[in-house]
């Protein structure tokens, strides 16, 4: 007697999207979109108001960064996932496992295609990173020098030539800024977000870092590197500023008025 | 029959069962089960498998629940001991109003000391109830209350000895009403960086008033003196307080032990640093 049972199809049968490939390949595909909105709309929202070209900079690399990982990453969410969904044993504890599937090792197109991609992709990150890095390695003669000194569990900012030295970090518009990073104790993190940078403070060694203020506002700082009982308090308001208005603070805060004024007529060189 | 037949790498259980065939596949869970005679028969316990053989979700859910409750309970005490002190809090006494800059507001006072022995006793009360004979500390305790936007006019007793500051910006006064204090009844701007006992360092944060800041050295007396029986500086001043929030102040002179002196007393709570709520 002929039996009426049509057999299941074997795997490679079935169409695409109803075997295991398949679905890993469409939870990959909405990963994938869900990661690159993500890298295009969350750093916006979570970044500080971004007062420099550095920051720009920053959020530009937290973007491409995101959006080149997101395929990556919801590549191993997906297989992850499906394996715990789809692949996971679903008998009692007392039934035996189906046995694995095929070893991957041998397989050469799928070794070419992974280091290919990853190859190519790290290429990619570097050649940015290394332009964005050597763009913010240029000097400016008319470059504004700020000691920052990390101590226990506060910044403080001097302005060498001036005298000041102060608590709040003011800056000048338009006007390039070296910040020279030390500490009297414990390694800190110098963090002024919006600006773009970020540097441990190292005792008895001075780290330096450049920035340029584009944008009027306020911003904080704080030390990104635990550093003791009071580390979540370490903290400073920060400003960018006219010429104008610097040259006034710089005043305000002991400046001799002559030295003052001649920053604000380098500064509004600069500016102009 | 070979139960690891190569099927493909996408395979999952079902297409596995399907290529190799029902039959084949109980033949390779035997196989398998005859690896592990041990659990041929053996039922898994009843606390962990359901009826249909599938695990139980009531163990996962009682760990998060427990994992929570233990969270916030920690949580919880940690914010009673680190927002508060076990001396309790010195809420300032009011003297009525005053007027800063044109601007009348309420006007109240602080009064504390600062100690080279959290271990010695003022009235009979220990300085700090977990004080240790090396350590300094700020007494009878370290947290404060004032009003916001209020004149707080403070009067130190500083009895401790002193050095040198690892950086002697804070020898400066900082903050107060004209930026000066009142050293044993003389106005300073600041003090010799090289001989300084405290610093009494209040600054803002987000939450409170971010640009506020306060800074006052305390001058260092000779010699370590005990309680109210020995030589002291007297420090007053005043400042106008901040917004409301809770704002944490600390000494600034390295008082304590390792690293920059900043370790021991420095980094436990309690000491050398409190909180000022204002309200």
């Amino acid at each position: 007697m002929e039996s009426d049972v049509t057999p299941d199809p074997l795997p490679h049968e079935k169409p695409f999207f109803s075997r295991a490939g398949g679905k890993i390949f469409i939870i990959w595909l909405l990963m994938t979109v869900v990661g690159v909105l993500i890298g295009f709309y969350a750093p916006h929202h979570l970044l500080p108001t971004l007062v420099s070209a550095e920051g720009h900079t920053v959020w530009l690399t937290i973007v491409l960064f995101t959006v080149l990982a997101a395929p990556v990453a919801a590549f191993v969410y997906a297989v992850g996932l499906y394996s715990l969904l789809g692949w996971r044993h679903k008998g009692s504890d007392t039934d035996a496992p189906p046995p694995d599937g095929p070893p991957m090792r041998g397989n050469g197109p799928m070794t070419v295609l992974w280091l290919t991609a990853s190859a190519l992709l790290v290429v990619v990150l570097l050649v940015w990173g290394l332009s964005e890095f050597t763009a913010e390695q240029v000097s400016h003669p008319d470059t504004l020098q700020v000691n920052v000194t990390g101590q226990q569990w506060l910044w403080t900012y001097s302005y060498p030539g001036t005298g000041v030295e102060s608590r709040s970090l003011v800056l000048p518009l338009n006007r390039p800024v070296q910040f020279n990073v030390t500490s009297v104790d414990v390694t800190h993190g110098f963090w002024p977000a919006a600006l773009g940078v970020q540097v441990d403070a190292n005792p008895n060694v001075v780290t330096v870092i450049t920035s340029t203020p584009n944008k009027l506002g306020g911003f904080t700082v704080r030390c990104s590197q635990l550093c003791g009982l009071y580390h979540a308090f370490m903290y400073s308001s920060g400003a960018v500023v006219t010429p104008q208005q610097f040259a006034t603070w710089l005043h305000g805060q002991g400046a001799p008025t002559a030295l003052a004024n001649r920053t604000a007529r380098v500064n509004a060189g600069a500016s102009s | 029959m070979i139960c690891d037949k190569p099927t493909g790498a996408w395979l999952d259980a079902n297409d596995r069962a399907a290529t190799l065939g029902d039959r084949d596949v109980a033949q390779c869970k035997g196989d398998a089960m005859a690896d592990k005679p041990e659990q041929v028969g053996q039922p898994a316990p009843a606390d962990s498998v359901g009826p249909e053989g599938r695990a139980r979700p009531f163990g996962l859910i009682l760990t998060l629940v427990v994992a929570a409750v233990g969270i916030a309970v920690v949580a919880v005490l940690f914010s009673l001991q680190y927002y508060t002190s076990p001396s309790g809090t010195q809420v300032a006494q009011s003297l009525g109003t005053a007027t800063v800059n044109g601007v009348t507001m309420p006007h109240v006072a602080l009064r504390f000391q600062t100690y080279p022995d959290s271990t010695g006793t003022v009235n009979g009360v220990q300085i700090h109830p977990s004080g240790n004979p090396s350590w300094p500390a700020y007494g009878l305790t370290n947290v404060y209350q004032v009003p916001a936007h209020a004149l707080v006019t403070v009067t130190v007793r500083q009895y401790d000895s002193g050095g040198a500051l690892n950086n002697p910006w804070f020898a400066r006064v900082l903050g107060t009403v004209g930026n000066v204090a009142v050293v044993n009844g003389k106005v300073v701007s600041s003090i010799d960086p090289n001989n300084v006992g405290h610093t009494f360092t209040v600054r803002g944060a987000p939450g409170t008033d971010p640009g506020f800041f306060l800074n006052v050295p305390l001058p260092a007396v000779p010699g370590n003196n005990q309680a109210d029986n020995g030589q002291y500086e007297t420090v007053v001043f005043s400042f106008v307080s901040g917004s409301a929030g809770t704002y944490a102040w600390n000494c600034e002179f390295p008082c304590g032990s390792m690293v920059a002196s900043f370790g021991g007393v420095m980094n436990a709570y309690g000491f050398m640093s409190g909180f000022i709520h204002v309200v």
